[in-house]
C-alpha cells in the first residue's frame, strides 16, 4: 500500500545531502495524527545527512499535523508554510529548522521545469546571437 | 494620506483619522493591523453621542501619539466645556488612555462611548469591506469584549478590556461618568490581537524570541540611535532627514514568526511585511551606519530561499523571495503571497549584498556560513533565471495571481516600448543583467577569498566578462545613445527611456566609453525633474507624473543611481542628485515617502505627493543614508575607509562621527566645495 509519508522519509534519508545545506543540523519530530492515533517520525539532520526513525524522541522542532495533510506535503501537493499559516500544522521549538528542512519537500505533482516550457514555446523561433532590432 | 495619523511598531500599526477614530475607508486601510490582519476596523469615540474634533496632535514617538479633542464639529464655534485627551501606544498590545476633563465650575454627568468592531480583513481587502469566508462572532464576556473570526482551524481574535468598569455590549464599551467641577476622569483601553496556534495560544508565543515589553521600547530606540554614527552638518534639512531616517528604520523592525532575527517591514500601510528586494536594498543602503540590518536581511532571506519549483508561488530552487505575508488568505491558497518568489532581482542582489556586507564589516564568518545559499543563488542566475538559455536573466510569471513584472518596477505597465506598446513575455530588463554581472564579480571574490574555490572564481569572472560584452552589444541603442529598458522574447530592444539605466552604473556593467553619455541622459530634463530622476522619461508614451513606475520619482531608485554616478567618477552629478533629494526631503518633514510625483521642479516649486505612497518606507529611509555616503564619498578599501567628499556649496559642512566597520569606528568630514547652478 502506498504511503507517501513513508516514501518521503525514505527518500530524504537517501538523498538528504543533495537537498539540504551541509551546515544543516538539528532534530525534528513529526507527530502525525490519523484518527486519534499519532505516529512519530524522528529526523536527525547532521551536515545534510538525514537519519529517520519511528521514535518519539526529544527534538529541537516538533511539528504536529494530520497524517492526511502530511501525505500531501510529502507528494508536494500542499505547502508547509501555508498549512502553518492556516493553523493546520503547528510547530513547537525551532521553526528555522523546519524552514531549512522545507527544501526537502518535492514540487507539486505534474510540475514541469519552466525552462522546458519556454524551449517548447520558442522552438525554432529564435536563434541565439541573431537579434532583430526593432525600429 | 494627509490628515491620517499612524503609530507603528514593526509590522503592527494603527492608522486613524486625525481625531483618532477608525472607520472603514475606501481610500486607505484604516484600523489596527498586525501580521497583515486587521484587528480593529471600527474604533470611534463619542461623548453624549457626539463625535469629537481635534485641537492638536502630538507625535510622541513612532509607537505613541496623543490627541487633544473637544466635542462638536469643527464647522461651528465650539465652546468646549469638556475636553478629551486620547493617548495611544503600540508595544505588543494597543493601548489607549482616555482622559476626560470637565472645564465647568460645576459637576457634570457624561456618557462616553467607544464603538468597536473588527472584520479581520487582510490588508489588501481592508478598503473594500469584503467579508471573509468563515464565521465571525462578537462575545460579551465579564470585563471584556471578544471579537473572533474562525475559518477551519484558523482563529483570529481581538480582545478589548478597560481599566475602569464599562458597560459592554457587542458593539462597544460605554462609560457613564460623573465629573466634579474642573474634575478629571480616565481609563485605559487595551486591545490585543491574537492568531491561535498550538493549544489555542497565540502562535507567536510558541516560538522562542517572541516578547514585547512596553517599557523596553524607549530604551531600545535610545540604544539604536546611540549606535548610529553622529551627524553634524550645516544643513538643517539634511540633519532632520538623517534623524527621521534612523527612527523610521528602528520603527520598521519586527520579529517575524519564522525567524529570531529582526526583519524589516517595508512600508506603511500597504507593505508592513518583509520584501526581499527592499530588505536587501535597505541593507545595502545602511551598511556604513547600521550593518546589522544587512546581516539580518541576509540571514532571513537565506532561510527562506526557494527550495523547489512551485508555479503557484513562482518559486524555484535558489531563488530569493519576493515577500512574505501572514494574513489568512495565503493559508487557504487564495493568494500565493504567504511566501511568494516572483522577483528576478532579489537573487543576484542577495550575492551583491553578501559581498558588500563583508567589505564593510569584515564578518567573514557570515560569508562562510552562507556559502551554500550564495552558491545556490549564483546557480539560479545560470539556470532558472536564464530562462531563454542565452545567458541573460529573464522572467515570466507562472502564478495566476503573481506579478506581471518581476524587477523592482513590478507594476503591469512599467516595461514598455517608447511608443507605449507592451512587450510579450518573457522579459529581460536591463538592470537585472547589471545585478547578475555584479553578483558574478562579487561571487568570484567570495569564492576566492572565503570559499577556497579559485576555479569557481575564475569561471564566474569569465562569465561576468562575457555577460558585460554581450550586454553592451545587445542592449545599447546606438542611435539614441542609451541602454534599452529590456529585451523582448524575440531579442528586440524594448526602447523606453527609464531610470533602470542608472542601476547599470551602480552595478558596473556600463562600458567605460559610454558612462558619460549615460550620466548625461540621466540628468537631462526628460528624466531629471529637478527633485530626482523619474522612473520614466517625460517624452515617453506611458509617462505620467503620478504613474507609480511610469513617471513618479522613487528615492530608493535615486539612491542607487547616486552610488552609480560616484562609482564611475561623476562626483558633481552625484552631488547634484543628492542635494535635490535632500531638498525634496525637507518638504516631507525629513521623511521621504516611497515615491513622489514626477512634475518638473520649475513648474511646481515643491515635490508633489504621490497619492497612495507608503510612508515611512524602509528603502526611502535608507536613501538619506546613501546620500550621506555619496556626498562624503565613503568607500571601504581593504581595512580602512576612504573618504572623498563632493559636497555642494549650499549644503556646507558635513561631519559624520563613528562610522562602524572593519576598522572599528572612524570619522568623515567634508566641506561644500562643489558649485552647482540652482535647479
Amino acid at each position: 500500500m502506498a504511503d507517501p509519508t513513508a516514501e518521503f522519509f525514505s527518500r530524504i534519508e537517501e538523498h538528504g545531502p543533495d537537498l539540504l545545506p551541509a551546515k544543516a543540523r538539528g532534530r525534528l519530530r513529526f507527530d502525525l495524527d490519523r484518527d486519534g492515533e499519532v505516529e512519530h517520525w524522528f529526523v536527525a539532520v547532521n551536515q545534510g545527512n538525514v537519519l529517520v526513525s519511528r521514535e518519539k524522541r526529544e527534538a529541537d522542532c516538533v511539528v504536529a499535523t494530520e497524517k492526511e495533510l502530511f501525505d500531501k506535503l510529502a507528494t508536494g501537493e500542499a505547502q508547509v508554510l501555508a498549512a502553518y499559516n492556516r493553523n493546520d500544522l503547528t510547530v513547537r521549538g525551532n521553526l528555522p529548522l523546519l524552514l531549512v528542512f522545507r527544501r526537502a519537500f518535492p514540487s507539486p505533482p505534474g510540475t514541469r521545469d519552466p525552462r522546458e516550457r519556454i524551449r517548447e514555446r520558442f522552438a525554432g523561433r529564435r536563434v541565439a546571437g541573431e537579434r532583430e532590432r526593432r525600429p | 494620506m494627509n490628515d491620517l495619523v499612524s503609530i507603528l511598531d514593526g509590522n503592527t500599526f494603527m492608522l486613524s483619522d486625525s481625531t483618532g477614530d477608525v472607520e472603514p475607508s475606501p481610500n486607505y486601510p484604516s484600523g489596527l493591523f498586525a501580521w497583515d490582519t486587521r484587528f480593529l476596523s471600527r474604533w470611534v469615540l463619542t461623548i453624549n453621542g457626539e463625535r469629537l474634533h481635534e485641537l492638536s496632535i502630538d507625535d510622541l514617538q513612532y509607537f505613541e501619539c496623543r490627541f487633544f479633542l473637544v466635542p462638536g464639529e469643527p464647522t461651528h464655534y465650539v465652546d468646549a466645556k469638556t475636553s478629551v485627551i486620547r493617548q495611544r501606544s503600540l508595544a505588543g498590545a494597543f493601548e489607549e488612555e482616555l482622559t476626560v476633563l470637565n472645564h465647568r465650575d460645576e459637576p457634570v454627568v457624561l456618557t462616553l462611548r467607544m464603538e468597536i468592531d473588527s472584520d479581520f480583513a487582510d490588508v489588501f481587502d481592508a478598503r473594500e469591506s469584503r467579508s471573509l469566508p468563515g464565521r465571525t462572532a462578537k462575545l460579551v464576556e465579564p470585563g471584556r469584549l471578544r471579537l473572533c473570526h474562525e475559518r477551519h482551524r484558523h482563529v483570529a481574535e481581538t480582545i478589548v478590556t478597560s481599566s475602569e468598569p464599562a458597560e459592554i455590549d457587542a458593539d462597544g464599551l460605554t462609560f457613564r461618568i460623573e465629573l466634579g467641577a474642573h474634575g478629571r476622569w480616565s481609563t485605559t483601553l487595551r486591545a490585543i490581537g491574537t492568531i491561535q496556534g498550538a493549544g489555542g495560544r497565540d502562535v507567536r508565543e510558541n516560538l522562542r524570541g517572541y516578547q514585547e515589553a512596553w517599557p523596553e521600547k524607549r530604551r531600545e530606540l535610545r540604544e539604536w540611535l546611540d549606535q548610529a554614527p553622529k551627524l553634524t552638518c550645516d544643513s538643517e534639512t539634511l540633519d532632520d532627514a538623517y534623524q527621521r531616517s534612523l527612527v523610521d528604520l528602528a520603527a520598521l523592525q519586527y520579529i517575524g514568526l519564522t525567524s529570531q532575527v529582526k526583519l524589516m517591514a517595508t512600508g506603511l500601510p500597504w507593505y508592513m511585511t518583509l520584501f526581499g528586494r527592499h530588505s536587501l536594498v535597505t541593507g545595502f543602503q545602511t551598511l556604513p551606519f547600521i550593518p546589522q540590518i544587512a546581516r539580518s536581511a541576509l540571514w532571513v532571506l537565506a532561510l527562506l530561499q526557494g527550495g523547489r519549483v512551485d508555479d503557484f508561488r513562482d518559486e524555484e530552487p535558489g531563488k530569493i523571495m519576493h515577500e512574505i505575508r501572514y494574513g489568512e488568505p495565503g493559508g487557504f491558497g487564495d493568494s500565493p503571497y504567504t511566501t511568494y518568489y516572483g522577483a528576478a532581482d532579489c537573487t543576484p542582489l542577495f550575492v551583491v549584498l553578501l559581498d558588500e556586507y563583508e567589505r564593510w564589516t569584515g564578518d567573514a564568518e557570515t560569508v562562510r556560513l552562507l556559502e551554500y545559499e550564495a552558491r545556490s543563488a549564483l546557480a539560479w542566475i545560470d539556470t532558472y533565471g536564464n530562462l531563454m538559455d542565452d545567458g541573460y536573466v529573464w522572467y515570466e510569471r507562472r502564478s495566476p495571481s503573481g506579478l506581471e513584472n518581476q524587477g523592482w518596477k513590478d507594476s503591469w505597465n512599467s516595461v514598455t516600448y517608447a511608443d507605449g506598446r507592451l512587450p510579450g513575455n518573457p522579459r529581460a530588463t536591463c538592470e537585472l543583467q547589471g545585478y547578475a554581472y555584479d553578483a558574478k564579480v562579487r561571487g568570484a571574490r567570495l569564492a576566492r577569498t572565503f570559499w577556497n574555490d579559485p576555479a569557481y572564481a575564475d569561471r564566474l569572472e569569465q562569465e561576468a566578462a562575457d555577460l558585460r560584452d554581450r550586454f553592451n552589444r545587445d542592449f545599447w541603442i546606438a542611435d539614441q545613445g542609451y541602454y534599452a529598458l529590456a529585451l523582448d522574447a524575440e531579442g528586440g530592444q524594448v526602447d523606453a527611456l527609464a531610470s533602470n539605466m542608472g542601476h547599470l552604473l551602480w552595478s558596473g556593467i556600463v562600458d567605460d566609453s559610454r558612462a558619460e553619455q549615460v550620466a548625461e541622459v540621466l540628468l537631462d530634463r526628460h528624466l531629471f525633474s529637478g527633485w530626482g530622476i523619474r522612473t520614466l522619461a517625460r517624452d515617453q508614451a506611458f509617462y505620467n507624473p503620478v504613474g507609480y513606475h511610469t513617471g513618479a520619482i522613487w528615492p530608493s531608485d535615486n539612491s542607487l543611481i547616486a552610488l552609480g554616478l560616484r562609482r564611475y567618477g561623476f562626483a558633481e552629478q552625484a552631488a547634484r542628485l543628492a542635494v535635490a533629494m535632500v531638498e525634496a526631503s525637507g518638504y516631507f518633514g525629513g521623511r521621504m515617502p516611497e515615491a513622489f510625483a514626477g512634475y518638473d521642479r520649475r513648474r511646481t516649486k515643491y515635490p508633489v505627493q504621490y497619492p497612495r505612497a507608503c510612508s515611512p518606507h524602509c528603502s526611502s529611509a535608507g536613501t538619506t543614508l546613501v546620500l550621506l555616503r555619496t556626498l562624503l564619498g565613503l568607500r571601504p578599501h581593504q581595512d580602512h575607509l576612504t573618504i572623498d567628499p563632493a559636497i555642494p556649496e549650499r549644503l556646507g559642512r558635513i561631519e559624520l562621527v563613528g562610522i562602524p566597520g572593519r576598522w572599528g569606528r572612524t570619522d568623515a568630514f567634508g566641506r561644500g566645495r562643489v558649485h552647482l547652478e540652482p535647479e
